[in-house]
């Protein structure tokens, strides 16, 4: 009896076998992928061909939706753009930014999970599905938009590549620093750049490339490389948070060569044109509110008060005539942003403008009206 | 002679062979082949999931990104941003075997002696060797490197204010440069000369042998090899005109000029693993020398053999061939660990394999081969180990 009942056992365990190979074709809901999917319907889209997958079952929004919060990838470390707070809360520039995107598709700019990650973890987690969306300081480069599997929305902030180094070093420009270490960050666009700039210049340097930050700190402070190299903007914020036993701020200095361009976007998932288009007019509208001067203070008495038929472009901004542009968000979703995070200035001015510890000017970051690269598409 | 009437009973009922489905041979097979089946189909859709998402998402899979240029610089190396990805993940190999080796002999070095040491009749050296091994044994090694590489090399001298001991080295936080020979002219004739020296070393050796066991006088035949080699070596180097300079590292502001660099990133990963392994051998080695029957020690004791002779004739030719095994394992450990170095920048080959996905090179190819890279490394390391242990097991009929 018990030979027949192993038989049995193998027979039923054969057939299982088969039957998971042959229907992995029309059965597209297998839930043991590989690349492990987060709601594994993003993967189901596209396994029987690569047909649009906003349009057949649910997209990333549906299951943001779904779900009642957004999982934005960010950073934890970096001072004004995101870090974690003494209480374990997030903020910063970018995490502003998840908070924008949440509050267009959710209506609630704190229904938002946060999840920390390092710079060479992150694409791999916006590819697996493990974030919705990705707001980590990341240059918007052609490799990362095609080989990536990324797509960029519009660029929250330009920013470029700059050098640190002590300021009692002697290095006026990055052409005196022949025969030098430079610490960078390992998984970054600022490797490559860095290589790009010293060899065209002839300068003679090592890189040594580090993990995360918090050890390349440790080294930077312990004088083991000349330079740290990485977006001007991320070292304000080291800068800034120098601390004071060795000297403060003023014990360093961000020289003023530029390496490269450097615009840092949200990025998501190629694929899904109606996610994509919910991360970017998120953005679009807290740049356009500061062109239209609504803020969080105003933002709501505007929408109270305002006269479709003489300002009929900030009416359907505010979505005061349930104007849908067709986004597959609430008409009001623009109101619910700026009444909740606020426009761009706010946002700018708050993290990593001139009265916070980062001090960083608008420069390239200033509207199109005020000589900046700021240029929402027109809302209508 | 009458086959009309047996054919029926050898094809009938002799042997009682069962229905298939209860026979064990038939049922040993199905199980096998049932099993290889499966786990060949699991792999196969593993696969096709990877491969349909990667082409969804319209990631590349092929393996012709190993021949683009790689784009960054890996330090402490001659590698040029425009060599190939490839050449990249060789060079990152290179420092992965370069502490895996060193570590390898070092920790076996410092493990028998402390095996040994643990041994001792001495309270404060037995004393000494456990807390040695109890203290680097229950430390996970992570913590270890980082500890030596923050909390110990960092906090030497900076660059502009470091050390000379002596004149003879630089030790700042940047990396100890050590005094180290210059290759000259007449290096190749000298490795010559050195051979012969050997040679001579030898046949003196040999000699001496002679010599004690025809006349029984003492042979020393370590010092009379030793002379003759050194009478050697020095006739060649004074013939061929110093073929090799002793180059001293001298401090010049912030760049060092001469001598050998051990920079603090390959320290701290050495060091570590290391002290780390060499605690476990240690253990394995006290653990295999209180496995030698103690009849063995006693009857060496009867023979007078000094407490060394004891060790290196009869205890630990026994001991080493129990411990073999278990240290192999110890050597795969510490090939395996020299991973972690990735947390300290050390340029090993998972480092450098991150590095290239960190700039836009695929993950799932990149990880495969890294994969591989240690696979391989460990393969060679059990298989030296095997071939060792067979050949130092006791030949028994």
């Amino acid at each position: 009896m018990r030979d027949t009942r192993w038989y049995l056992l193998v027979a039923a365990t054969l057939a299982l076998t088969l039957a998971a190979c042959t229907s992995d074709g029309e059965e597209p809901e297998d839930p043991a992928d590989l690349v492990e999917e987060d709601g594994d319907d993003a993967a189901a889209e596209g396994e029987d061909g690569s047909a649009a997958p906003a349009d057949s079952g649910e997209g990333v929004l549906e299951q943001v939706r779904d779900r009642g919060s957004l999982i934005c990838g960010v950073n934890d470390a970096v001072p004004g753009f995101g870090i974690t707070t003494a209480e374990g809360t997030f903020e910063g520039f970018d995490v502003d930014f998840c908070r924008s995107i949440a509050a267009a598709a959710l209506g609630d700019a704190e229904a938002v999970e946060f999840v920390p990650l390092t710079a060479e973890a992150r694409f791999t987690a916006l590819q697996s599905g493990e974030i919705d969306v990705l707001v980590r300081n990341t240059t918007w480069t052609a490799t990362r938009d095609g080989g990536e599997g990324a797509a960029f929305a519009t660029t929250t902030f330009y920013d470029g590549q700059g050098m640190m180094v002590p300021a009692d070093a002697g290095f006026a420009s990055v052409d005196d620093m022949n025969d030098t270490i430079i610490c960078v960050l390992s998984g970054t666009t600022t490797e490559l750049n860095l290589e790009s700039q010293f060899s065209a210049r002839g300068v003679a340097y090592e890189a040594l490339t580090f993990e995360d930050n918090d050890t390349l700190r440790e080294a930077f402070l312990a004088d083991r490389c000349d330079g740290w190299t990485s977006d001007k903007s991320q070292l304000a914020g080291v800068r800034s948070a120098w601390p004071e036993g060795e000297g403060g701020p003023e014990a360093l200095t961000i020289l003023d060569d530029t390496l490269s361009k450097e615009p840092l976007g949200p990025a998501v998932r190629d694929g899904d044109s109606t996610w994509f288009d919910v991360v970017n007019w998120a953005v679009i509208a807290t740049i356009q509110a500061e062109e239209f001067g609504v803020d969080s203070t105003n933002a709501e008495s505007l929408a109270g008060s305002i006269d479709p038929e003489t300002e009929p472009e900030l009416a359907r901004f505010l979505g005061v005539d349930d104007f849908d542009a067709g986004l597959g968000l609430d008409p009001e979703f623009a109101l619910d942003i700026v009444s909740q995070v606020g426009n761009y200035g706010e946002i700018f001015d708050r993290n990593i403008g001139p009265d916070t510890g980062l001090g960083l000017e608008r420069g390239e970051n200033a509207l199109w009206t005020d000589g900046g690269l700021l240029y929402p598409p027109p809302y209508r | 002679m009458e086959p009309t009437e047996t054919a029926p009973v050898s094809s009938g009922r002799q042997g009682h062979r069962p229905p298939p489905w209860r026979d064990v041979r038939v049922i040993r097979v199905a199980l096998q082949a049932g099993f290889v089946l499966a786990v060949v189909a699991t792999l196969w859709w593993l696969y096709d999931n990877l491969a349909t998402n990667l082409d969804r998402l319209g990631i590349r899979r092929d393996f012709s990104f190993l021949d683009q240029s790689a784009g960054f610089t890996i330090f402490g190396s001659d590698f040029s941003a425009t060599g190939s990805i490839r050449e990249a993940l060789w060079v990152g190999l290179q420092n992965t075997l370069r502490v895996a080796l060193l570590g390898i002999v070092l920790a076996l070095i410092i493990g028998v002696v402390v095996g040994v040491m643990r041994l001792s009749t001495n309270w404060l050296v037995r004393r000494t060797a456990s807390i040695y091994v109890e203290l680097l044994r229950n430390i996970p090694p992570l913590v270890l490197i980082i500890f030596f590489y923050l909390a110990v090399l960092q906090t030497l001298p900076g660059i502009s204010e470091a050390g000379t001991p002596a004149g003879l080295m630089v030790v700042s936080n940047r990396g100890v440069w050590l005094p180290w020979v210059e290759l000259g002219e007449g290096t190749g004739a000298f490795a010559v000369t050195a051979l012969v020296a050997l040679v001579a070393a030898g046949l003196v050796a040999s000699w001496r042998r002679r010599v004690h066991d025809t006349t029984g006088r003492p042979h020393r035949r370590v010092l009379w090899g030793t002379g003759a080699a050194v009478v050697v070596l020095g006739l060649g180097y004074l013939v061929l005109s110093p073929p090799i300079a002793l180059s001293i590292p001298q401090l010049q502001g912030r760049s060092v000029t001469g001598g050998a660099l051990l920079f603090p990133e390959y320290a701290a990963l050495l060091i570590s693993l290391v002290l780390y392994t060499s605690s476990f051998i240690a253990e394995i080695v006290r653990g295999s020398i209180q496995a030698v029957p103690k009849g063995q020690v006693e009857a060496a004791q009867a023979l007078g053999l000094s407490w060394f002779d004891r060790l290196r004739r009869v205890v630990l030719p026994q001991a080493l061939r129990i411990a073999t095994p278990a240290t192999g394992n110890e050597f795969l450990n510490l090939s395996k660990n020299v991973s972690l170095g990735v947390v300290i920048a050390y340029p090993e080959i998972l480092r450098v394999g991150r590095q290239a996905i960190g700039n836009g090179q695929p993950a799932p190819q990149i990880l495969l081969i890294v994969l591989a890279a240690y696979l391989a490394v460990s393969l060679t390391l059990s298989l030296v180990v095997n071939i060792a242990n067979r050949r130092l097991q006791l030949v028994e009929r």
